[in-house]
């Protein structure tokens, strides 16, 4: 039986983004690279990395940020995106986020040898968080 | 007439307090929808994790989950465990914090009775407060709000992994455990919150899902191995959001179930005064009205 639309949910711990939207595909940024999910898929655990996650709402091209997490495919054929953040490209304030950046950059360099691995890992996912969100803004 | 005083000057505290008591009550009970929607939603991205993490460990026996991943692996040797104590900052919220706080302190005397040596983690003031001096605590927090609850998880997530996991090369660690344990109230329902103790690591497998069938196994990608090192630490942080979601939905509506019986107490103590306040008046106008009528008899005669 071959479907022509996947269900999709961006479930984060606040509360879901989204929930059973019928997208004709989605593109993900996953571990080992940005990829994509078109119908029919097969059962499929990888984890998703900060980045944008890309889907096509009827007309409109939507973009969303999304933080670290997961995408399952169940066998159901329904696709599950749990992120422990995500924001719509409307929601994300581009100027805060590029001083933010500019901000944790100058940290990672001024105290690149003076900082523990802890307080290093957070500046580094910080970053990335706040990448994802200028990209997924512009 | 002092005394009519006094008992004029004591209605009028009570009615004060019962103004803040009712207006505390009134404020938790606007924040509790709030504090329980933001737990319901949250429920969706818990159980699908759950999934996920039932996915990935089903299958892996005891021995080959410790080869997977160390915080799947039973250990032992330490001779230590760690206890995460949840409450929160404030109290006049009636049993809220005594009950887990007492829920921690027996665990804790288990513990040492059995020659375990107990490395407390606090979140929320009151619990640093209530261990005071009594136990050394390694590293305490305060309690999460709403807004910063994911952030909270993950400093607290970090602790406990640190908890677990030799510290890198050149750093100062945490003492070992060979277990961690969180101990939280859980929202069971508006009226009673429910103390809990449950293991955080080493992470345990789910029960299996109650329908029974099992399902598909799905592709991994990367190799089960290095998902288990990505999923493991959000499956905790998750866990620790969902707890904490569950304290402080239940520390707003364990204020307001204390503040509203607070309230109907003052009523209660202020009908009863105002009685006693009349039949003072009463007793005083009755004896001004004994001693004219003495006098005017005493004229008469």
């Amino acid at each position: 039986m071959a479907h022509t639309s996947i269900k999709l949910d961006i479930l984060t711990p606040l509360g879901p983004k989204r929930r059973n939207l019928e997208v004709s595909g989605v593109e993900i940024p996953g571990l080992n690279g940005e990829l994509g999910v078109l119908p029919d898929h097969v059962p499929f655990v990888t984890p998703v990395v900060p980045g944008v996650v890309r889907f096509r709402e009827g007309e409109t091209s939507v973009r969303i940020a999304v933080g670290a997490g997961f995408l399952e495919i169940g066998a159901d054929g329904r696709v599950a995106i749990l992120v422990e953040r995500a924001l719509e490209s409307d929601e994300i304030d581009v100027g805060a986020a590029r001083e933010a950046l500019v901000r944790v950059n100058g940290e990672l360099v001024a105290q690149h040898d003076s900082i523990d691995a802890a307080e290093h890992r957070k500046l580094v996912t910080q970053q990335g968080w706040l990448e994802a969100q200028i990209r997924a803004a512009s | 007439m002092a005394n009519l005083k006094e008992i004029r000057g004591r209605i009028g505290s009570v009615k004060n307090t019962r103004k803040i008591t009712s207006a505390m009550s009134r404020i938790a009970a606007a924040r509790l929808v709030k504090a329980q929607q933001a737990a319901l939603a949250a429920r969706p991205y818990g159980e699908r994790l759950e999934e996920v993490v039932r996915a990935l460990v089903t299958g892996a026996s005891e021995g080959e989950g410790s080869a997977l991943h160390p915080l799947l692996g039973h250990r032992t040797g330490n001779n230590r465990v760690g206890l995460i104590l949840l409450t929160a900052d404030r109290g006049l919220a009636g049993g809220f914090n005594a009950n887990v706080n007492r829920a921690g302190l027996t665990f804790i005397k288990r513990e040492q009775a059995e020659g375990r040596e107990v490395v407390v983690i606090t979140v929320g003031k009151k619990g640093r407060a209530f261990l005071g001096s009594a136990q050394k605590i390694e590293r305490s927090h305060e309690a999460p709000t709403l807004a910063n609850i994911v952030e909270r998880a993950k400093e607290v997530a970090a602790e406990v992994m640190a908890l677990f996991e030799p510290p890198a090369e050149g750093q100062v660690g945490l003492p070992q455990c060979d277990s961690v344990h969180l101990a939280y109230n859980y929202f069971k329902s508006v009226l009673t919150q429910e103390p809990r103790i449950v293991q955080v690591l080493p992470v345990k497998a789910p029960e299996p899902s109650a329908s029974g069938d099992q399902p598909v196994p799905p592709l991994f990608e990367p190799d089960r191995a290095s998902l288990l090192g990505h999923l493991l630490p959000i499956a905790i942080e998750a866990q620790l959001q969902q707890a904490m979601f569950n304290s402080i939905a239940g520390e707003i509506a364990a204020r307001r179930t204390a503040m509203e019986s607070a309230t109907d107490n003052a009523t209660q103590l202020i009908g009863e005064l105002t009685l006693h306040y009349n039949r003072e008046r009463q007793a005083a106008i009755t004896k001004e009205l004994m001693e004219i009528i003495g006098g005017a008899e005493a004229l008469k005669g």
